[in-house]
């Protein structure tokens, strides 16, 4: 079927350029429910994904215009090929764009994305990791099961683009996802709730997971609420991760986009701080948009258009260095095009981890959060605390409820970053962040 | 009005499909299969781009066998008649039978289900579609100085299913429409945005915004720039529909998806028949319910729609199940077992779920505030079953002083607190109803289209 496509982009009118994904991938998905088995799946899926590109002169003003279009081809639909590829055609000929065009051949980095361990044999993979999830379990008093999933995906990408970039490479992710329950005095329980993405099984040490997840679930058991006010207040680990990469698109990246600034949407500029008109008083923060991290999540050899993944420098010591730049809005915003944003990467700051709980308090320290995504365009954040500590002096107790709120930039411009670091699937940095005033809702 | 059809390449297999499950038979006590295609179109009209496409696409199947114990599935993307009959042999082959006893199919249904669309959107071209968004863009863009770009987004999604297992032959063919308009405005100091959301399950009429909607969404967009963080604390507060429908999702309706029962993740178990709320609360949840996006015809798991009263005056009287959870627990089937896609398993979720209507003219909620917020327009929320705390982010909130809105906003606006709290604290019930639409994610995967609302809410909680 791929030939046949192939032949069918070069010569239909109307499409000018094109680019081919050619997606297979494979999905073994494994669910305790308790400690017993709750279903056991395989999934097997290919596709064809076909983006168009149609040049003509714009309907007002006759300025040459390009459209592009999407349409994704799936197995059995050979005799569709003519038709769809005509429909993206028209698609792509109804809006217009200022022109564009795409990357041509290049070299592709080596990147360690795919690992062989979860590619032989997923299913033994995923029962493996249950068995081991089981046996740590064994080690931590009052603590059970309620559920446990793990995923091994495997997907192959090939790319060809019609100004002549090929490349093909082999991705692997494995999720792990459980909640534990911790029982207490009159038979009162609570949860805590960990899922890990990466894409090596090297990358999860589920012995380590387990003893810390269990040693929230039982710290959850006393946590109380916090006190209202404004307070020193450290966010560590995943709570960081979702923090400083939001669930969707982090602050970070969306200031940084050529495209949301070709858009005018964000309001950094290159050489300028990203802490507008606040004066600094902590770390300056340096930040990497890394596409070739070994064994991010965010990692691959080259983009969806075919420019090469690589390591670009956005920001340092809080200044704006580059935007990141697919092809398209590198162009529109005359930068070099660098490619997908791929993992977030920052730099370790100042402050030693040991050194983060100075001061008398009341200082918090929130390890999990509800959910937190700040805002992408204002970088406003609100998010409940799951589970968090709050130390005054050598008394610490654990806390849950509440809120903590602020904004994201104001934020890190008091902030300090600690000397560790800690690789997160798709972010690689600070392990904790230790913030001057943020706003804590509670009791 | 007219109903949609099954799709080609659907009615192509939909007949084939009791073969299929009678191959699963032959070893398994219990088989069934779920065939599902899912075609689209989006369109997307900023300052300065502009694009038509197909929507998200996918064909494929998923084959489920009960193996005495628990369900192993193989899922295909493919609807290759051939392709599903080699994987049937194969997963009947390799099941790991044990002893135990098995779900039953239910009554015998063939049918086909379908929601009547006003306006078909076959019946007009993608560049109908393209005019009606650029039309919104051009308007928005002419109402204020301060708008530096407007982003009007259309999707329509056909999502077609074929189901069958010993007794059943069903299957379902709906449009989902979604119509998102933001606008992002900025006083050179700071960037803020605001938007409005038109969904639901039917036809182009869904994607219908007035001048004065669009107006409306302008000046709230305006005014946002001289928004302020609230001071936290507990305050009286009047939610709207969209605040009050995700409380109800995120506060209860995660609670009592039974798979958590199951998994001992949920504290509503033990309140079964007990009050967890003020008598004013009615919830429930709907995936029949005409036009709301999160709406369906027929569960992922062959079970056909009805509503389910989930707290009748503030008592939990019934949870939404899937099929494993119903047969675990011995509990009655609800239209609620749900998957992302052919590709992922089955979970209890939530379809339409909402506040019944009471009986309080909306003005006079807001009157009855001597001191409080008026909160709007929810823009994210998250469950804590086991815990159950809550928390629901709100991007509007106003002030009320002496029953009188007062124009001073805050944004964003986070609203935490226990839930039975929460629920214990609705003071009045207004006589007003919407629903809002969106994903829904089971923790931070597994997304399926939702409803929530209800009518606005009187309450207090915590906001910060």
């Amino acid at each position: 079927m791929r030939d046949r496509l192939l032949a069918t982009l070069e010569h239909t009118p109307g499409v000018n350029d094109w680019r081919l994904r050619h997606v297979r991938s494979t999905s073994t998905q494994y669910y305790l429910a308790r400690r017993e088995p709750e279903n056991e799946r395989s999934v097997q899926c290919e596709r064809l994904e076909v983006e168009v590109y149609n040049d003509h002169p714009a309907a007002q003003g006759g300025q040459p215009s390009r459209g592009a279009a999407s349409v994704s081809l799936l197995p059995g639909e050979e005799a569709q090929i003519g038709a769809r590829i005509e429909q993206a055609v028209f698609m792509a000929g109804l809006t217009d764009n200022p022109p564009f065009g795409l990357p041509g051949p290049a070299v592709y980095p080596q990147v360690l994305t795919a690992d062989r361990l979860l590619e032989i044999e997923p299913a033994r993979a995923c029962r493996e990791l249950a068995g081991e999830l089981l046996d740590a379990l064994e080690r931590e008093p009052d603590v059970s099961l309620a559920s446990a999933e793990f995923f091994v995906d495997r997907q192959e990408t090939a790319l060809q683009n019609s100004r002549g970039a090929r490349g093909e490479e082999t991705g692997t992710t494995l999720l792990v996802d459980f909640v534990l329950l911790a029982r207490g005095d009159g038979g009162r329980e609570t949860e805590s709730h960990v899922e890990v993405r990466r894409r090596a099984r090297g990358g999860v040490d589920l012995g380590e997971l387990v003893r810390r997840q269990a040693q929230y679930a039982r710290d959850t058991l006393r946590a109380s609420e916090p006190v209202t006010g404004r307070f020193p207040v450290i966010v560590s680990g995943e709570a960081l991760h979702q923090l400083m990469g939001g669930m969707f698109m982090s602050p970070l990246a969306f200031r940084s986009s050529a495209q949301y600034k070709h858009q005018g949407l964000s309001p950094w500029e290159v050489g300028q701080s990203i802490y507008g008109q606040v004066s600094r008083s902590g770390d300056p923060l340096t930040v990497y948009a890394n596409a070739v991290l070994p064994w991010g999540l965010g990692s691959a050899a080259f983009d969806d258009d075919g420019l090469p993944g690589r390591r670009l420098l956005l920001i340092e010591h809080g200044v704006l260095q580059n935007f990141w730049a697919p092809q398209r809005y590198a162009e529109y915003l005359h930068v070099p095009p660098t490619g997908a944003f791929g993992n977030l990467e920052i730099l370790p700051g100042s402050m030693p981890m040991a050194d983060m709980w100075q001061g008398i308090g009341p200082l918090y320290h929130v390890v999990a959060f509800s959910s937190m995504s700040p805002d992408p365009v204002t970088a406003d954040f609100v998010g409940e605390i799951r589970l968090g500590y709050e130390r005054r002096g050598s008394e610490v107790r654990p806390i849950k409820g509440g809120s903590l709120s602020g904004n994201l930039f104001s934020g890190l411009a008091h902030a300090h970053l600690s000397q560790e670091t800690v690789m997160l699937g798709d972010y690689l940095g600070p392990e904790a962040v230790r913030f001057r005033e943020l706003t804590v809702s509670g009791k | 009005m007219t109903d949609s059809v099954l799709p080609l390449e659907l009615q192509a297999i939909r007949s084939r499909l009791p073969e299929l499950v009678a191959s699963l038979e032959r070893r398994a006590p219990y088989g069934a299969i779920l065939a599902s295609s899912q075609s689209g179109l989006q369109v997307t009209v900023t300052d300065r781009e502009a694009r038509v496409s197909e929507g998200p696409r996918s064909q494929g199947a998923v084959l489920s066998a009960w193996n005495g114990a628990f369900l192993e599935e193989r899922a295909l993307g493919s609807l290759e008649a051939e392709a599903l009959a080699t994987a049937a042999r194969t997963l009947a082959q390799e099941l790991s039978l044990r002893a135990g006893p098995a779900p039953e199919p239910g009554e015998p249904r063939d049918e086909h289900l379908t929601f009547p669309v006003e306006i078909d959107p076959q019946s007009q071209s993608p560049r109908d579609k393209l005019e009606l968004c650029r039309r919104y863009h051009a308007t928005l863009r002419g109402l204020d100085p301060r708008i530096v770009n407007v982003m009007v987004a259309y999707s329509e999604s056909t999502e077609a299913k074929a189901y069958a297992n010993r007794t059943r032959l069903l299957s379902q063919s709906l449009i989902r429409i979604r119509l998102q308009i933001t606008v992002f405005v900025s006083d050179g100091q700071k960037v803020q945005r605001d938007w409005l959301g038109k969904d639901g399950t039917g036809g182009l009429e869904i994607a219908r915004a007035s001048d004065d909607e669009l107006r409306a969404l302008a000046q709230q967009a305006v005014a946002l720039l001289a928004a302020e963080r609230i001071e936290p604390g507990f305050y009286d507060v009047v939610c709207d529909p969209s605040v009050a429908g995700v409380v109800a999702h995120e506060a209860f309706g995660h609670g009592v998806e039974t798979d958590m029962f199951v998994k001992g993740r949920a504290r509503a178990a033990e309140y079964l028949g007990r009050r967890v709320g003020s008598p004013l609360v009615n919830l429930l949840d709907d995936p029949s319910a005409p036009g709301a996006y999160g709406s369906y015809l027929l569960d992922d798991e062959g079970e056909v729609a009805r509503p389910t009263t989930i707290l009748r005056e503030g008592i939990f009287v019934q949870g939404l199940t899937d099929l494993y959870s119903a047969f675990r627990l011995g509990i009655p089937r609800t239209a609620n077992g749900r998957r992302q896609s052919y590709a992922r398993k089955a979970y209890a979720r939530m379809s339409n779920t909402y506040f019944a209507r009471g009986d309080t003219p909306v003005e006079d909620l807001i009157a009855g505030l001597e001191r409080g917020v008026l909160l709007s327009k929810t823009s994210s929320g998250m469950e804590d079953p086991k815990g159950w705390g809550v928390q629901v982010e709100a991007n509007v909130g106003e002030e009320v002083v002496g029953g009188r809105r007062t124009g001073r906003l805050f944004s964003p606006v986070g609203i935490t607190g226990y839930v039975p709290d929460i629920l214990a604290s609705v003071s009045a019930v207004g006589s007003d109803f919407a629903l809002d639409g969106g994903n829904c994610g089971k923790g931070w995967k597994e997304w399926v289209p939702v409803s929530s609302g209800g009518p606005h809410l009187r309450l207090k909680a915590r906001l910060g």
